[in-house]
């Protein structure tokens, strides 16, 4: 049903306007069949690089093997593509992190700034708008993809920091959008009216008991205006109580309190936010979604592997350090496994309204900000998608030898039916959107 | 109209009789007024001056003598034949009409006005909320303006420094060029350095409040909420450029401000920290309005309310309404949220505390007994407290019920049921001094039964004085009794008053503010009068400089400055008289109308006709006065201008915005007019000062500013306190040398202590 007749059919249930904040923006209350399919895009950010000899497959083609880092995710190696070969050519001031993580999604260059990297010349934002956002903009500009906040953007253990290396997601430029790395404060976006609606119901008997009670001790002439606000009382008791909770496809996640924004809460965090992207799918918030792990220089320590070392620390160790290389390995690793409990979530939920799982519908785009960490590499950048979203010919292993990162991104757009021309850095789009279907 | 026939008939039946009593020669019947009345005014007037629908609706009430009662009459009544009502008949049905229902005193004889119950206004809501969460926090305090804490550091980062300065800086508005913000010391380079400015910013009136950092630089600005940045702008590209946040402070507070800076690299540097507050224009935030000394956050509430009923005059909580009740619900979940996502620090607690489920149940007890503005008995903490905790339930929960419950108790909202207690004194007076909830102090004196007695009230009050809310309360109930509560820009007219402009008007706007906190809070006396006749007032330089006043030395931004002229307190304070004037010229019946009722405390009715001033009209030779006096001239209109243009032409020669001026249209202003009192003798005005003695000396001037005062203390009609209670406080007011603070304290008192018996023990309810 889509937002106008949402809106009529809750006049005609007799709600008043005010009890339209608490349910304007839910999903729709019954979807009609014709509805065009649903798609969505999910991109996954983790930082410092990646082992490239026990990260890309050997083989391109259909016929790949999954190398350790990608091991979690070989009950979805037949719904994967992995490109090899893509490179970040947006050059420009900044350093290598600082261009990694603000020109991934934007392909686009910095704007020189007061921000100074660990080499190069300072910089400020990224000077044009990020695929994620352009791709949001475009479904949110047509009724059948329109949703009440176009794209959700999740964080795990982001630091309080707004600078080039936190911000990977941009509304334009110089016009960064903050990732929530909160899962309550993510919940209360969501669905805080909800709950606020919920606590009100479980209190609204409770006001007017105690309205009767005052009422009797006072005198009689006064005795009306309590009455009168006895009876507004009661009204919004009924009209907030007949808004009814089952109109949600799926009700929240149930969330353990007190998990804290803290390097060890990390696991417990991402599943948390993992939980609260799908369900929020499910209901149909946003079509576009984004989840990323830290920042560019992260340093988590990843304790609950074993690993006492900061990520990035360790990024920067000689490839000769096998210590270093092997924890790195099942750092990515442990990525991977976040990768495939979001898969395995989207796999096994059925797509409302529709026929399949959510994962029928939508393509996860897992990448980083460098190609490796100690060289700050920005050639073959990790890219792998998982999902049949965008309708790519998924189960393969691509090598594209070098060309511009900029042509996945357009090449996300047109499978969504955006015909981008170009997109960031004109030049770094020549050759258009490569060709995956 | 009434039709014709009943018309006819009516005259008919009149002429018949007169021609009767005339023929016959004998003894003129003479009428009582009673008879008079129910023969030619009933029928548009009504059984006791009720009114009758479609004729004349308002109630026949007011407070014209009887002499002027009669003239009016004779002149003007019946409508549409004043000649069938003249002479004795006349003096007869005034006097029974007066007698009967007209007079104050009649009025209050049929109808005696009672205190009604009453929630709590809005602004007494936002106050308690905001003190409710101070008990808590700790409240927030202004140190000793004067500017901004800043520290200066010689790199980028703050932490790396290594050499850094610390002074005072008044305001920040800083052009550093491609230069450092210290030249002439050696260890700052222009390549990269850093500053912090912290401390705290007053605001003036309650609103939003837009605060702009202008610069090429990184900057960040912290207000109020230290945890939420409010302006983030960290990274930046070297251009110029604005960035601004909104937020929504209460006035007569001060709250926690912090902006943070730094230059790497870029071409440039500079800063500037400006706002635009709630009826002022934007400027550089001044040194009077920063502290150095950093104080805590204050919780204000966001949610918007419906406006409160002003009829009586003043805003009353006296009806609800479903839009309050929406607002006040969505008050309480705002409130019930921030709560429990502060429960750990509000509590004394943390997330993993084994005692976390007793100090939230004891924080809960806490608010509540608050909240109600006294202790709750058993029953109520099972109600309140107990039954919103269970097992496995989360406790963030539980608390967020506990203030949802609680604030939208009528226990809270109608802050005085009756009880006529202790607390309810304390309750009383803590909303008519500070429009909030009871501070620990009268509490704990309610609590020790130290708080029923004038003695122990007086003592509390005067204490209660010099906390920074009577200051905020007393000047919002100015700036209501002035019209200035909602003023926004004074639109006027750049031809005819070129270099009038926002600045100055916000100039004049804190002037205004000065001027009435020195009489009540600075000079000794707190002499009432000063208000009207004081022949100085508070200008800055530029104030001084445009209005052609001298203005002393060494006695603050705003110091007093003496004119050539005679000057007249608030009555020519040039904000007062540019906003009652029109904009490209004066408005001697604005000026009069506001002069009537608010400094005179007259009544007035609303216009008959509504008329209105069109200035193509005149013509062009015509002079102010001479314009208002043609357009007002018709009968009906003099009942109540023959009362306000006098008034409005004694400021004459002062122009729209506030300047003196000898001479209009080439003529010299005539300032001079006989203004007819209450009492019905004639006073000759010729200037401002007559104006102000006038004012000053009027029993019913005097007796119109203490309604207004006690109104807003008590939000009741001071006639629901007793019949001689605005007497006898005008006569102790006129004892005590007419001295503000006096009046505002005693009157507190009477509020606060009416009903309460001292032999009476606590109700425990």
């Amino acid at each position: 049903m889509n937002p106008l007749a949402r809106r009529q059919f809750i006049r005609d249930i007799g709600v008043s306007t005010a009890a339209l904040p608490f349910i304007t923006g839910l999903p729709s209350l019954g979807l009609a069949a014709t509805t065009p399919r649903r798609q969505r895009l999910v991109v996954m950010f983790s930082p410092n690089g990646t082992i490239p000899k026990n990260f890309w497959p050997d083989a391109t083609g259909s016929d790949f093997e999954l190398k350790e880092i990608m091991k979690p995710l070989a009950p979805f190696r037949d719904r994967m593509l992995v490109l090899n070969g893509l490179n970040n050519k947006v050059r420009g001031d900044g350093d290598g992190h600082m261009r990694g993580m603000s020109c991934l999604l934007t392909g686009i260059e910095l704007f020189p700034g007061n921000i100074q990297g660990g080499s190069d010349t300072p910089a400020g934002w990224a000077k044009g708008i990020s695929i994620d956002q352009e791709i949001k903009n475009f479904f949110q500009s047509h009724e059948a993809s329109r949703t009440r906040f176009g794209s959700l953007e999740f964080g795990v253990g982001v630091s309080d920091r707004a600078d080039p290396w936190t911000r990977m997601s941009y509304a334009g430029p110089n016009r960064p959008v903050a990732p929530t790395d909160d899962p309550y404060q993510m919940y209360q976006k969501l669905y805080g009216q909800l709950r606020d609606r919920d606590s009100l119901l479980s209190i609204l008997d409770e006001v007017r008991d105690d309205l009767k009670r005052v009422s009797k001790k006072i005198s009689a002439e006064d005795r009306r205006l309590l009455e009168e606000h006895a009876g507004f009382v009661r009204q919004m008791e009924q009209e907030f109580g007949r808004v009814d909770s089952n109109a949600l496809v799926s009700n929240p996640p149930k969330f353990e309190a007190g998990i804290t924004n803290q390097n060890d809460n990390v696991p417990r965090l991402s599943r948390m936010q993992i939980d609260l992207m799908v369900n929020s799918f499910v209901n149909d918030f946003a079509r576009v979604g984004t989840l990323q792990y830290t920042k560019s220089v992260g340093q988590a320590r990843m304790n609950w592997l074993n690993i006492k070392d900061g990520h990035h620390g360790l990024s920067h160790e000689s490839d000769k350090n096998e210590d270093a290389v092997d924890k790195l390995t099942r750092i990515n690793k442990w990525f991977a496994g976040e990768l495939a409990y979001l898969a395995k979530r989207l796999a096994e939920t059925p797509e409302p309204g529709g026929s399949g799982s959510l994962l029928d519908n939508t393509t996860i785009l897992w990448t980083n900000e460098l190609g490796k960490g100690n060289s700050h590499t920005l050639r073959n950048i990790p890219f792998v998608l998982l999902g049949e979203g965008l309708g790519f010919k998924m189960g393969r292993s691509l090598d594209i030898k070098g060309a511009a990162h900029n042509r996945l991104h357009m090449a996300m757009a047109h499978a969504v039916g955006h015909h981008l021309q170009t997109f960031g850095n004109k030049k770094l789009s020549q050759g258009g959107p490569l060709s995956l279907a | 109209m009434r039709p014709l026939a009943e018309k006819l008939g009516q005259a008919f039946g009149l002429a018949a009789l007169l021609l009767l009593t005339k023929s016959t020669g004998l003894a003129k019947p003479e009428l009582s007024g009673e008879q008079v009345y129910s023969q030619l005014c009933v029928k548009c007037h009504g059984d006791q001056g009720k009114g009758v629908a479609n004729e004349h609706d308002e109630p026949l009430v007011g407070d014209w003598s009887i002499e002027k009662l009669t003239r009016v009459i004779i002149r003007t009544m019946p409508d549409d034949e004043p000649e069938q009502c003249v002479g004795n008949n006349a003096k007869r049905v005034a006097r029974y009409i007066y007698d009967t229902f007209y007079s104050p005193d009649a009025q209050m004889r049929n109808k005696p006005p009672r205190i009604e119950l009453a929630r709590l206004t809005n602004r007494q809501y936002l106050h308690s909320v905001a003190d409710l969460i101070g008990s808590f926090t700790g409240q927030s305090e202004f140190g000793q303006s004067g500017g901004l804490k800043a520290t200066y550091h010689n790199s980028r980062n703050h932490s790396r420094n290594k050499h850094s300065i610390e002074r005072t800086d008044t305001t920040v508005d800083f052009q550093y060029g491609s230069g450092t913000p210290v030249p002439d010391n050696k260890e700052y380079k222009a390549e990269e350095f850093s500053m912090r400015w912290s401390g705290s910013v007053f605001a003036e009136e309650t609103g939003d409040h837009e605060f702009i950092v202008t610069s090429e630089n990184g900057v960040r600005l912290w207000v109020n909420n230290m945890d939420l940045k409010l302006i983030e702008g960290w990274v930046s590209s070297g251009e110029l450029h604005e960035l601004n946040g909104t937020i929504r402070l209460i006035g007569g507070r001060a709250y926690p401000l912090r902006l943070d800076f730094f230059k790497y690299k870029s071409r440039s540097a500079s800063v500037k920290l400006e706002w635009h507050p709630p009826h002022r224009a934007r400027q550089v935030i001044p040194a009077r309005n920063l502290s150095p000394a950093s104080t805590r956050s204050t919780f204000v509430m966001r949610q918007p309310f419906p406006p409160d009923d002003s009829s009586a005059g003043y805003e009353r909580g006296s009806a609800v309404s479903k839009k309050w009740d929406e607002a006040a619900t969505f008050a309480a979940i705002e409130a019930a949220n921030w709560v429990a996502e502060h429960l750990d620090p509000l509590a004394d607690t943390s997330a993993k505390n084994k005692d976390r489920l007793i100090k939230t149940r004891e924080f809960s007890y806490q608010f509540a007994k608050r909240a109600f503005r006294r202790p709750l008995d058993a029953e109520q903490q099972r109600f309140f407290i107990d039954s919103r905790f269970a097992e496995r339930k989360p406790v963030t929960d539980s608390v967020k019920e506990v203030v949802l419950l609680t604030l939208k108790s009528p226990r809270f909202l109608y802050p005085d049921l009756g009880q006529a207690d202790d607390y309810s004194v304390a309750t009383r007076l803590s909303l008519g001094l500070w429009d909030s909830m009871p501070d620990d102090e009268l509490l704990r004196a309610a609590a020790a039964e130290r708080l029923n007695t004038p003695d122990e009230a007086r003592q509390q009050a005067l204490r209660m004085l010099r906390d920074p809310r009577s200051r905020a309360k007393l000047r919002n109930t100015f700036h209501h009794w002035l019209g200035i509560a909602h003023a926004e820009e004074i639109a006027k007219d750049t031809e005819q008053y070129p270099n009038y402009d926002k600045s100055l008007e916000a100039d004049l706007r804190t002037s205004l503010n000065i001027f009435l906190d020195n009489i009540v809070w600075e000079t000794a006396g707190a002499d009432f009068r000063k208000l009207l006749n004081s022949r100085h007032l508070p200008f800055n330089e530029r104030l001084a400089k445009f209005y052609g006043a001298e203005r002393v030395k060494n006695m603050g931004e705003f110091g007093p400055s003496f004119f050539d002229h005679e000057r007249a307190g608030l009555l020519t304070h040039p904000y007062l008289l540019a906003l009652y004037s029109y904009h490209n010229a004066t408005s001697p019946i604005h000026r009069g109308v506001f002069i009537t009722r608010h400094v005179l405390g007259r009544s007035l009715k609303p216009p008959p006709e509504a008329a209105v001033f069109k200035d193509e009209a005149f013509s062009l030779e015509m002079t102010m006065r001479e314009k208002v006096t043609e357009l007002t001239k018709a009968d009906a209109c003099m009942t109540c201008h023959e009362i306000i243009n006098p008034l409005g032409f004694a400021l004459e020669q002062f122009d729209g915005i506030g300047r003196l001026r000898e001479t209009e249209k080439g003529r010299p202003i005539n300032t001079i007019s006989d203004y007819l009192s209450a009492d019905g003798s004639a006073v000759r005005l010729t200037s401002a000062g007559d104006l102000a003695r006038l004012a000053t000396e009027s029993p019913s001037a005097q007796n119109g500013f203490i309604e207004m005062l006690f109104n807003q203390v008590a939000k009741q009609p001071v006639r629901a306190y007793g019949p001689g209670v605005l007497n006898r406080l005008r006569r102790d007011f006129a004892t005590s040398g007419f001295n503000l603070q006096f009046l505002l304290a005693e009157t507190a008192v009477i509020t606060a202590l009416n009903g309460i018996d001292p032999a009476k023990p606590i109700e425990r309810n």
